[in-house]
């Protein structure tokens, strides 16, 4: 049977993706490796109350949970930015792009409307991914890996919700 | 385990984990879109090959009951409430918006796509908005409590 995997190049320098299988092994064999060496449950989207913790004395953010054990996203962080440029750098060079595919060939906005754009789309990201507890690393993988309920509802949600967004999105609006 | 020894480690983990999501099209806006037009599976089998690997390796060393150095390993759950199905669903339409989740994010400003730093400044305000509305929020969705030790200073109301 031939379903569609891996069907179109990367925006980063036109590149192949890697196999699907193989990228989730890895994915999940550091989720494992988090857990195993170093007793740490994968979560990402909590890395952003821990910049707000260097800045904001708000009740939330001055939790020892954030400020103490959770400095740990701070380094893996910068992990994933140092990632970003060492896989551009390693796959044909790192160069500034406002390119964003699918977005420039059916909405067509200039830099400042990406910037809105994103803005608007981050502040969602934030706020829901506090309200309900986790993102697609805490609740995808690490918390349906561990069978949890509450990930289930969490994945259930944003899936529909986001394939409902893009549909109304790319084949309704633009 | 050495705190230094410790945050390599964590550096370490970063840079693998970010460089596969870099060129898996797990942090490719055009990946994420055509996942949810359902035009390419890549990021499904993701999951599911992350999922199944996840749940096997974890349930080892749950069972193990300890790190590779000996430490005591330990699962916390995560609480079930209103807030899974709200912030889940606000989460869903800003990585459709997006195209990124919050890791894909910084994985984005490394790579040098300029609108990434756009989408952390949004992530970060949104993140902050939720420390700010901590009190009606909980109320609402019935979150869990703030522990004791930040009780003094009375939550945003």
């Amino acid at each position: 049977m031939d379903l569609p995997f891996g069907t179109m190049p990367l925006i980063l320098n036109d590149m192949q993706p890697l196999h699907w299988a193989l990228s989730g092994a890895i994915l999940g064999g550091i989720t494992v490796l988090l857990m195993a060496t170093l007793n740490t449950q994968l979560g990402l989207s909590t890395t952003f109350a821990n910049f707000c913790a260097l800045g904001s004395d708000l009740p939330y953010f001055r939790r020892s949970s954030l400020r103490v054990g959770g400095r740990w996203r701070l380094w893996f962080a910068l992990g994933l930015v140092g990632a970003g440029v060492l896989s551009a750098v390693l796959g044909g060079g790192w160069t500034p792009t406002w390119n964003l595919g699918l977005f420039d060939t059916q909405v067509g906005w200039g830099p400042m409307g990406k910037v809105a754009w994103m803005f608007g789309g981050g502040v969602l990201i934030g706020l829901g991914t506090r309200t309900g507890g986790g993102c697609t690393s805490g609740h995808g993988l690490f918390g349906l890996a561990t069978l949890q309920w509450a990930s289930l509802r969490a994945v259930l949600s944003f899936m529909v919700v986001g394939i409902v967004t893009a549909n109304v999105l790319y084949r309704v609006i633009f | 385990m050495n705190p230094t020894v410790r945050n390599v480690l964590y550096v370490v983990y970063g840079l693998a984990f970010g460089f596969t999501l870099s060129r898996s099209g797990a942090a490719d806006f055009n990946y994420i879109q055509k996942m949810f037009l359902f035009e390419d599976l890549q990021l499904y089998g993701i999951l599911a090959s992350g999922v199944v690997t996840a749940g096997v390796g974890l349930w080892l060393v749950r069972r193990a009951g300890r790190t590779i150095t000996g430490d005591p390993v330990s699962f916390s759950s995560k609480p079930v409430n209103r807030g899974n199905l709200v912030g889940g669903a606000l989460f869903g339409a800003g990585w459709a918006i997006t195209g990124m989740c919050p890791g894909p994010v910084l994985v984005n400003v490394g790579e040098g796509k300029i609108y990434a730093l756009a989408a952390f400044a949004g992530v970060l305000a949104g993140t902050y908005l939720f420390g700010y509305l901590y009190a009606p929020l909980q109320r609402t969705f019935g979150l869990p409590e703030l522990p004791a030790e930040v009780q003094g200073a009375a939550a945003g109301d």
